[in-house]
């Protein structure tokens, strides 16, 4: 039968001068570093294996480590990197899964409890939270105004600003830290009671995100240092880093402050 | 060939507001609205409607099959172009037939979730706890019994329901009531057997190995005899003033 | 044939192939546990293992692999990367890389659901894994956990992949109006599985997190709340029916369109009012999972009208389905034959669900073999069907070559006779007798005894059509006549390219004109 027809114009070249099939083993290589992370964590947590869990591990983080390396130097160049659009996408799907830990909170605090916070509550800090909100604000603008002096051509004071984010970023973490610390000192743990279950795994997983966003802006700086900016990958970043700001402001004002 | 479809249309409608008119017979004569009665006669109603809309499509679609089968190898499909009015009313039409049975059909169902939800005054109140893998239950009085219970003809019954391990589901095929029990919660349901008899109970909420095997029975007596069972089983309960009462266990 | 180039391949259609062949599997061995079943429950009492323990876990995998391993995998996996790049006239996704790590990832969640046959405490908490039983079991409630994160995870990649590569890389001319409907319904689910998958990934996550870590999200005792999981489960696996079923719908679509030689009927009807409608309503509906679960009313109420709605988009479609047959050159081709046979027996499956939507209904249907005849005439039957039935469809295309015709039809048959038996007469103990589900042995049922027997020789039957199918898949595949370019005569872009395509699909890329569109027949 006929390729062609009067509807549908190819541009013309014979059949048979197609490309070599494109491969790429690093998605493999990952795959199975996620495997091997998978059976890490059964051994050590269904059936108390340290030491294979070890092994599993020693495994699986190299092969995703190698493999997400391996990725970005194949891919360099190639308008693979992270991409805007996807990157909406991407806070899309996020966002849902902070709304599924709020959702767990509401329904025990809304729907369940008698009284609320539950026995074994001690009292958390007012006050630090308050500063870590500044912080981390005062980030989202620093990384805003960085990208401002990247639009405008200014290499030096963007890589200025850029250190001073990921400065504020680690404070944040930081305090974030000093005051789990504090809590678990004082007898109040993930394993408390579900308030304890809520708060740690909620400031647990805004924490990542924001080591997260720091690992993917040092992973810039590196490059930015010797002069290489890519326009598309900071303002990818710097839309991460908001999100996750705007995301803090959920927690502060549903976990500590009702 | 337009209006052809026009009167396709015309009957699908018709047809699918058919059982939508049929008139109501919820019985409302005796005192107590009887659920389970509700249920058979919803059943039977959304039974037919499902049918007619089932069976109008399928019979379109096989017509279409036959009078369309291709003839020469090389025919072509020769669907006029829909007009833009024709491309609406292809919307709107069925859109709104479809709209005013789904309303009906929630109205209807809407009004049986009361009866199933508003339990008459006068009632027979027992606490049920379930565990994997028994049905517990504690009458007013104190005294409990396991997967069985006892209760008089004639008289409306409210299960209050929690769980101390997983959840379970107090299903009662003959009274069409059911209703999840679980840790943390309190639940409800009630039924109301009228003649004496034996009735399944049996759990449909995945429990744990023995999901299958979590059975009792609700064993509807005439109400002098209940009364006298329930007195002396009363009875026993207060001479034994420890906490610990009597299981008066039957064979599943 | 170079090996190495399929395991590492990042082209669109062999990772489609890779995916195929993976969720084919799949469907065999979930398959095979489904035969384990029936064969225990053709008589009251232990039948074939005296182990309640085995049958749930043979359960377990039935329901997990078929649905996260064969059919959402097989629909948006093998479909979406074999048809859509060629049907938009694109030479691969935006994302090729992205792309084979989701096949991978897939592959991993497959290997790990496999693992449940291996370990020695397989998980048996069914496919929802409701806690407080899947806290509490000594099953390994970690393996389902990490299954379905993995599984989710590898569908998240691939939903971000399309969307971006049908924004942006139709090939010229190819407006959004003159997409075709599979694509349409292939975005619509990716969209779904985007907003949804986030909400099944964290619920799975908490119950292993309460499990072995300590926590108490679903613990009373400590404050949690039991409930809370069953919501977050069913905001996503409601919307993961449509996830299944608006691609299978999609593959209906071109299918019929190409053996009626006519154009899809009302086409923005099925596009804007039917694919639109359901996206916008499924997020709204899960609590119709929950009837018997002691929801307060005020939400009861909303989500039974608008569960009820969702007849409204689906009427649309099927309309669109039929109205497409008006007036056309109509052949019975084996792909011809599973989408008819899904238009009716959908129909069944999807008005059975009408009395389940009503919340009064379903005290007495909930949980009982009514349920399991519903969803599976709609998705274990329709879509499965669909699945058939597209690959006999692209099987030209992929392989270059043609399978058996009769042997095609006499597998559809069989089938179609198999689960008319097995579903039907699930359907109808479930209404008549309310045998609950997930039930190794019934004995306080015995009236249920005639038909269980009867259902497991309908389930044999069945099974032998769909050997049928897989047999003629290989053998065609391996030694049918040379099939052409364009079998069907189909004026979609897929058709345009050799058979099968080499890499980059066509030498140059296409551009298309004002007149045409996929399902401009004999306009050429
Ligand atoms: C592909 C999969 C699929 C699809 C498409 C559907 C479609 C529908 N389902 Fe189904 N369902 C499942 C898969 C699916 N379901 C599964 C897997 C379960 C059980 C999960 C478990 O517990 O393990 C389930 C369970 C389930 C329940 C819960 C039962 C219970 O556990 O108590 C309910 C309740 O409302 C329900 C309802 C519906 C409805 C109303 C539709 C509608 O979308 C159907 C719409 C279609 C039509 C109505 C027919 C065509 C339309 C017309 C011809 C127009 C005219 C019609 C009218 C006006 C009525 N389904
Ligand atoms: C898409 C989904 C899907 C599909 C296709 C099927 C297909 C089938 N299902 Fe399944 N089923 C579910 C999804 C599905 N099911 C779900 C979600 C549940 C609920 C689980 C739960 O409660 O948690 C369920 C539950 C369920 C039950 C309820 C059990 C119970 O509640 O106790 C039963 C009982 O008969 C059953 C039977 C069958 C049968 C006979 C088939 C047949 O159609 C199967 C036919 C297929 C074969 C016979 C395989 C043939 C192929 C080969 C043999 C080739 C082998 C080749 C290789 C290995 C490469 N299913
Ligand atoms: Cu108790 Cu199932
Ligand atoms: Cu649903």
């Amino acid at each position: 039968m006929s390729h062609g027809g009067e509807a549908v114009h190819h541009g013309h070249g014979g059949h048979d001068e197609h490309e070599a099939w494109g491969t790429s083993v690093w998605p493999f290589v990952i795959s199975f570093g996620v495997l091997a992370l998978a059976v890490a964590f059964m051994l050590q947590f269904v059936y108390h294996k340290p030491f294979a869990a070890v092994i599993a591990l020693g495994l699986g983080i190299p092969m995703i480590l190698g493999g997400v390396a391996g990725w970005v130097s194949e891919a360099m160049g190639r308008g693979e990197g992270l991409s805007y659009g996807a990157m909406g996408w991407f806070i899309l799907a996020e966002a849902m899964i902070f709304m599924s830990f709020f959702a767990a909170y509401w329904f025990m605090r809304l729907d369940v409890a008698l009284v609320w916070p539950p026995a074994g509550t001690v009292p958390l800090p007012q006050v630090l939270p308050l500063v870590m909100t500044a912080v981390l604000v005062a980030s989202s603008l620093t990384i805003h105004h960085a990208e401002h002096l990247m639009h405008a051509g200014d290499k030096r004071g963007f890589v200025r600003w850029l250190v001073v984010t990921i400065l504020l970023g680690a404070t944040f973490l930081g305090m974030s830290a000093y005051e789990w610390t504090h809590l678990i000192h004082d007898g109040f743990t993930i394993a408390t009671n579900a308030f304890g279950t809520i708060f740690f795994s909620v400031t647990g997983l805004h924490g990542s995100h924001v080591v997260v966003g720091l690992a993917i802006f040092v992973a810039g700086l590196v490059p930015a240092l010797m002069g290489n900016i890519s326009e598309g990958f900071w303002r990818t970043a710097s839309l991460y880093w908001h999100f996750v700001d705007i995301i803090w402001f959920f927690v502060v004002s549903q976990v500590y402050y009702w | 060939m337009l209006d052809d479809k026009r009167t396709v249309g015309a009957l699908l409608a018709l047809a699918a507001a058919g059982p939508a008119l049929a008139e109501k017979t919820i019985p409302t004569a005796a005192r107590i609205i009887d659920p389970a009665a509700g249920w058979d006669h919803l059943w039977r109603d959304v039974l037919i409607d499902i049918t007619v809309i089932g069976i109008i499509f399928a019979l379109i679609t096989a017509y279409l099959i036959w009078k369309y089968r291709r003839r020469p190898d090389n025919q072509q499909g020769s669907a006029p172009r829909l007009s833009a009015a024709a491309a609406i009313g292809w919307v709107v039409i069925p859109s709104f037939v479809f709209m005013a049975d789904d309303f009906y059909l929630a109205a209807n169902g809407w009004q049986l979730w009361n009866t199933f939800r508003e339990v008459p005054a006068d009632r027979l109140e027992v606490q049920l706890e379930s565990g994997m893998y028994s049905w517990d239950y504690t009458y007013p009085n104190g005294v409990q019994t396991q997967n069985e219970l006892k209760v008089p003809a004639g008289k409306p019954v409210l299960l209050r329901m929690t769980s101390r391990d997983t959840i379970h589901n107090h299903y009662i095929p003959d009274f069409r009531v059911k209703e999840d029990s679980m840790p943390g919660r309190i639940t409800y349901l009630w039924f109301y057997p009228q003649k004496p008899g034996t009735h399944v109970v049996t759990c449909t909420e995945y429990c744990g190995v023995m999901h299958s095997y979590m059975a009792g029975q609700v064993v509807v007596l005439p109400p002098a005899e209940y009364q006298a069972w329930y007195e002396a089983e009363g009875a026993k309960v207060k001479k034994a003033a420890a906490p610990a009462a009597t299981l008066s266990k039957t064979p599943a | 044939m170079n090996l190495k180039e399929w395991i590492f391949t990042t082209d669109h259609k062999r990772v489609g192939i890779l995916y195929l062949i993976g969720s084919i599997a799949a469907f065999g061995v979930a398959g095979i546990m489904a035969l384990l079943m029936r064969a225990e429950l053709s008589a009251i009492g232990p039948t074939i293992t005296a182990d309640p323990t085995t049958y749930n876990v043979w359960l377990y995998a039935h329901g997990a692999i078929m649905i996260l391993g064969f059919q959402i995998p097989a629909l948006t996996g093998f479909f979406a990367n074999y048809c859509v790049p060629l049907m938009i006239g694109a030479k691969d996704v935006a994302f090729p890389r992205v792309n084979a790590l989701s096949v991978w990832l897939f592959y991993v969640g497959v290997i790990l659901a496999l693992l449940t046959f291996f370990i020695p405490d397989p998980p048996d908490v069914m496919w929802t894994g409701y806690p407080p039983y899947s806290t509490i079991t000594a099953g390994n409630t970690a393996l389902y956990s990490l299954t379905v994160l993995i599984l989710g995870f590898a569908s998240i990649i691939g939903g971000v992949n399309f969307l971006t590569t049908v924004a942006f890389m139709r090939a010229p001319g190819l407006g959004w109006g003159k997409l075709n409907v599979f694509v349409w319904c292939i975005l619509g689910a990716f969209v779904m599985q985007l907003i949804f998958v986030p909400v099944l990934g964290s619920a799975v996550t908490l119950i292993s997190l309460d499990k072995y870590l300590g926590t108490h999200f679903f613990d009373p005792a400590m404050g949690g709340d039991v409930l809370t999981y069953q919501n977050l489960f069913w905001f996503y696996s409601h919307p993961a029916v449509y996830v299944i079923f608006l691609p299978f719908i999609g593959v209906v679509f071109e299918i019929i369109a190409t053996f009626a030689r006519n154009p899809v009927f009302n086409y923005k009807a099925a596009v804007y009012g039917g694919i639109g409608g359901i996206v916008l309503i499924s997020g709204e509906v899960w609590i119709h999972h929950l009837y018997v679960s002691g929801m307060p009313d005020w939400l009861r109420i909303g989500q039974m009208v608008s569960t009820l709605l969702i007849s409204v988009p689906v009427g649309l479609l099927v309309i669109s389905l039929v109205g497409t047959l008006y007036k056309g050159a109509i052949s019975f081709e084996t792909p011809m034959l599973y989408a008819l046979g899904v238009v009716f027996l959908f129909l069944i499956g999807g008005l059975t669900g009408i009395p389940l939507a009503i919340t009064s209904l379903t005290v007495n249907l909930s949980e009982t073999y009514y349920v399991v005849g519903h969803f599976h005439y709609v998705m274990a039957v329709a879509g499965t069907f669909a699945i058939f039935g597209g690959v006999y469809y692209w099987f030209p295309k992929m392989s270059g070559r043609m399978y058996n015709e009769l042997w095609g039809k006499i597998g559809f048959w069989i089938t179609f006779v198999g689960v008319n038996i097995v579903f039907w007469t699930m359907m109808d103990i479930g209404a008549r007798i309310g045998l609950p589900r997930r039930y190794y042995d019934y004995a306080q049922f015995p009236q249920a005894a005639d038909a269980q027997h009867l259902m497991t020789i309908g389930a044999v039957i069945l099974g032998v059509g769909f050997v049928i199918a897989l047999l003629n898949w290989i053998i065609g595949a391996a030694k049918g006549p040379k099939a052409g370019d364009n079998p069907w005569g189909s004026p979609s872009l897929e058709w345009t390219t050799v058979s099968p395509p080499p890499h980059g699909n066509w030498p140059s890329p296409p551009s298309v004109s004002e007149e045409w569109s996929p399902y401009a027949h004999g306009k050429r």
